[in-house]
């Protein structure tokens, strides 16, 4: 390779890294300390370390109902997803009357965001009677387009003799999702699980219009109730935050490879 | 990494539809051979097929009524209702166009919240040239580039909420980091409002905004710079060309998906970023940092003015795919991709 | 895309219980259970202390409030009297974060002692006894 210092390249690097990590660590020490939130000049090591602002913050909001409420919803979008999106990515790997049209429509559903909807939603969801259910929660996220590709790609490449041998033994096309095709496409579904996983846990525009009552209220709206309720006068408020993002960043660090995977291939919010 | 064309309508390439490079063709000749003709034309014959054809659409069923139900109809219901006078309580009454007339021409929070979308979607940008430095440093032959994707790429997944709790904080004006460093590195004497004050805190929002979605860029731009292929490299060095050339002439242009790609996601992000605006500042102060949505669930929220948020939402809707349009027509249309095998 | 060889002869179980997808999530579960074991053993609301006066010898008869946190301020929950070997005890605190506090005329009284404890309930014994002084 050509002969260049590596040097330079590496604190440039190291420099930019701790530039995206120092809001993470300056929340961290927060929460653990409670400083700086009235004190000037601030501390780089906390003093006193202590975890009982987490303590603070499961007593001073439901948070477990909160918590609940999140992992309901986002286990029944993501059940959902990986359903709806198979199923429909398995159709778009066939020739059917229609299958442009639908093609199309697809497409220009993913020039659609979310905020465009929003008030429509709620009326449609006021109709269905789901306003403040876990299903109307869920029910707008059930399928998104990028994801439906991802499986479309993943199933265009699996070998169609193998999926002729399953037919001629007899197999319906339901079993041949299910029985063939899914197993040789763990990544779209490890890539779908994560994305619509992530995707629901962070909404925060839906369930802010759709729920009403605090027992249905899911992570972000408690965490921006919170904000308005306690200011930030205690470090209590950064523990709460430290605990909304340790799931994601889990997740996340758990399954790099697939959540990157996914994105790149076909990356606009659904 | 090939690319779909519908009618001019950019769709981002997908991985895997070449694996290992054979390309995807192969496995269909087989299939042409093997298939019966029957199923292969488009009218229908027997039994047989027209029972597959609704096997399949009933698959598709579920999907399609989900995106009708919430992506085309709310749209289509938009539309209707910006052109009517309608309360939840009142029956709907047709009034033209004017929701729009009261729009521009007498509404100023309007124009205030549709140039501030403006600002935002021009400083996208920003962010993906400093994601592109990023990207060419990490792409380069070190050693743990791994660990530093990773470390930059961390704050995407993120809840928006918290994100926005924590710049909220750190652009504080008595204790926030920001100061602090300003202060320290003595390029103010006094703090700084950021949040406080007009000039600043919708270059705070957005500021907030490109390090969350920094990690993002990189990564797209990433692929995007894997994708090219190395013998371009070494045939121009061997050519003679320097280092600036190759990259101006060679990297750039092949890079150029990647980056439209970026800016048609960070636009669409920005655009729709209420949550950080939410929490954030609430679109204050004054109006200094109101953008279209949060105007939008503001009016339809709080005013309960559905029909007018619904004009609004139209007006949003419309800039969205102009400027994706234009950034579609800015990247060559299709003609930029680099077809491979 | 495929990952493991098809090969039928050996149990795969232990391949899928090395996975991280399995391993995490079961070692969190294995946390969640342990400490919910804990809290639930250990949650009868006792707090215990002692009260000694300046001099260091044990007060009988001081009179112990338990502070509870209430939104915004301590407010006086359960007073008890300590033992004649300045012990005393309270049961079925209700709170996580609660302050203690002795007074006996004559001898005086203590500070405010702010104890956190990790979930509500919590038994709790004082390691440092309070302290009476006249003063304040």
């Amino acid at each position: 390779m050509r002969r260049y210092p590596r040097w330079p390249i590496h604190l440039a690097l190291l420099a930019a890294s701790f530039i995206m990590l120092v809001p993470f660590y300056w929340v961290l020490k927060t929460s653990v300390s409670g400083e700086n939130i009235f004190s000037y000049p601030p501390n780089i090591i906390p003093r006193d370390p202590n975890p009982f602002y987490y303590v603070d913050v499961w007593y001073a909001i439901p948070f477990a109902r909160f918590f609940l409420n999140s992992v309901v919803v986002s286990t029944m979008t993501v059940v959902a997803n990986v359903v709806l999106n198979a199923m429909a990515g398995y159709s778009l790997t066939q020739n059917f009357f229609g299958k442009n049209m639908v093609m199309m429509l697809f497409l220009s559903c993913m020039m659609i965001p979310f905020q465009a909807t929003i008030i429509p939603a709620y009326l449609i969801t006021g109709k269905l009677g789901l306003l403040d259910s876990y299903l109307g929660l869920a029910l707008p996220m059930f399928s998104t387009i990028i994801c439906i590709f991802v499986f479309k790609a993943s199933f265009d490449a699996v070998p169609r003799s193998l999926i002729d041998a399953a037919r001629i033994d007899g197999l319906s096309e339901w079993r041949i999702i299910w029985k063939i095709m899914m197993p040789l496409a763990k990544g779209a579904i490890a890539t779908n699980v994560i994305l619509a996983f992530i995707w629901s846990w962070n909404n925060f525009m839906w369930p802010l219009i759709s729920t009403r009552s605090i027992d249905m209220q899911t992570l972000p709206l408690g965490l921006a109730r919170f904000l308005s309720y306690q200011e930030d006068t205690t470090g209590a408020l950064y523990a709460f935050c430290i605990m909304v993002l340790a799931p994601s960043l889990l997740l996340f660090l758990l399954a790099q490879k697939e959540f990157v995977q996914g994105l790149t291939s076909g990356a606009t919010k659904g | 990494m090939c690319k779909e064309r519908r009618q001019g309508l950019w769709v981002p390439a997908f991985a895997g539809t070449t694996r290992g490079g054979i390309p995807i063709g192969g496995p269909f000749m087989v299939m042409a051979i093997s298939e019966t003709a029957a199923k292969r034309r488009p009218n229908f014959m027997g039994r047989k097929s027209t029972r597959k054809a609704i096997l399949i659409w009933s698959f598709i069923a579920p999907s399609l009524l989900i995106f009708l139900l919430y992506r085309i109809l709310p749209l289509a219901w938009n539309v209707l209702l910006s052109f009517e006078a309608w309360s939840p309580l009142k029956p709907a009454v047709f009034i033209g166009f004017d929701n729009y007339q009261e729009m521009f021409f007498d509404d100023e929070v309007f124009w205030q919240a549709l140039w501030n979308t403006l600002l935002i979607i021009g400083s996208a940008p920003i962010g993906i040239m400093i994601a592109l430095g990023l990207a060419l440093l990490v792409n380069a032959d070190i050693k743990g580039r791994d660990i530093y994707r990773t470390m930059i790429f961390l704050s995407y997944p993120l809840m928006t909420v918290a994100v926005a709790i924590i710049w909220r904080w750190m652009f504080d004006e008595r204790v926030g980091l920001i100061n602090y460093v300003a202060r320290g590195l003595h390029l103010v004497d006094k703090p700084i409002p950021f949040l406080n004050s007009f000039a600043w805190a919708l270059p705070s929002v957005i500021a907030a905004n490109i390090w969350q979605m920094l990690g993002f860029y990189m990564i797209i731009i990433l692929t995007g710079l894997q994708n090219i292929p190395g013998n371009l490299y070494e045939a121009a060095a061997i050519d003679g060309a320097k280092a600036l050339h190759r990259f101006m002439r060679i990297t750039l242009p092949l890079l150029r998906p990647s980056i439209f790609l970026c800016f048609v996601i960070g636009m669409l992000n920005s655009v729709t970023s209420f949550d950080l605006v939410y929490v954030m500042t609430a679109g204050g102060p004054g109006r200094a940092t109101e953008i279209l949505v949060t105007y939008i669930y503001k009016l339809g929220f709080t005013q309960t003015r559905f029909d007018y948020a619904a004009a609004v939402t139209v007006v949003f809707f419309l800039l969205l795919l102009a400027v994706t349009w234009t950034a579609n027509r800015l990247s060559g249309g299709d003609a930029g991709a680099v077809e491979r095998g | 895309m495929t990952d493991s060889d098809e090969d039928f002869t050996r149990p795969k179980w232990p391949r899928l219980l090395s996975n991280r997808f399995v391993v995490v999530p079961a070692l969190l579960l294995v946390l969640t259970a342990g400490w919910n074991a804990w809290v639930v053993t250990h949650d009868h609301g006792i707090v215990a202390g002692r009260v000694l006066d300046a001099s260091g010898t044990p007060v009988e008869g001081a009179e112990v409030k338990l502070w509870v946190f209430n939104f915004t301020t301590f407010v006086v929950k359960a007073t008890t009297t300590s033992r004649p070997d300045g012990s005393f005890e309270f049961a079925n605190n209700p709170s996580h974060n609660i302050q203690v506090s002795a007074e006996k005329p004559g001898k005086g009284r203590s500070a405010r002692v702010a104890i956190r404890l990790y979930f509500a309930s919590e038994d709790f014994v004082l390691k440092d006894p309070l302290r009476l002084t006249d003063g304040t």
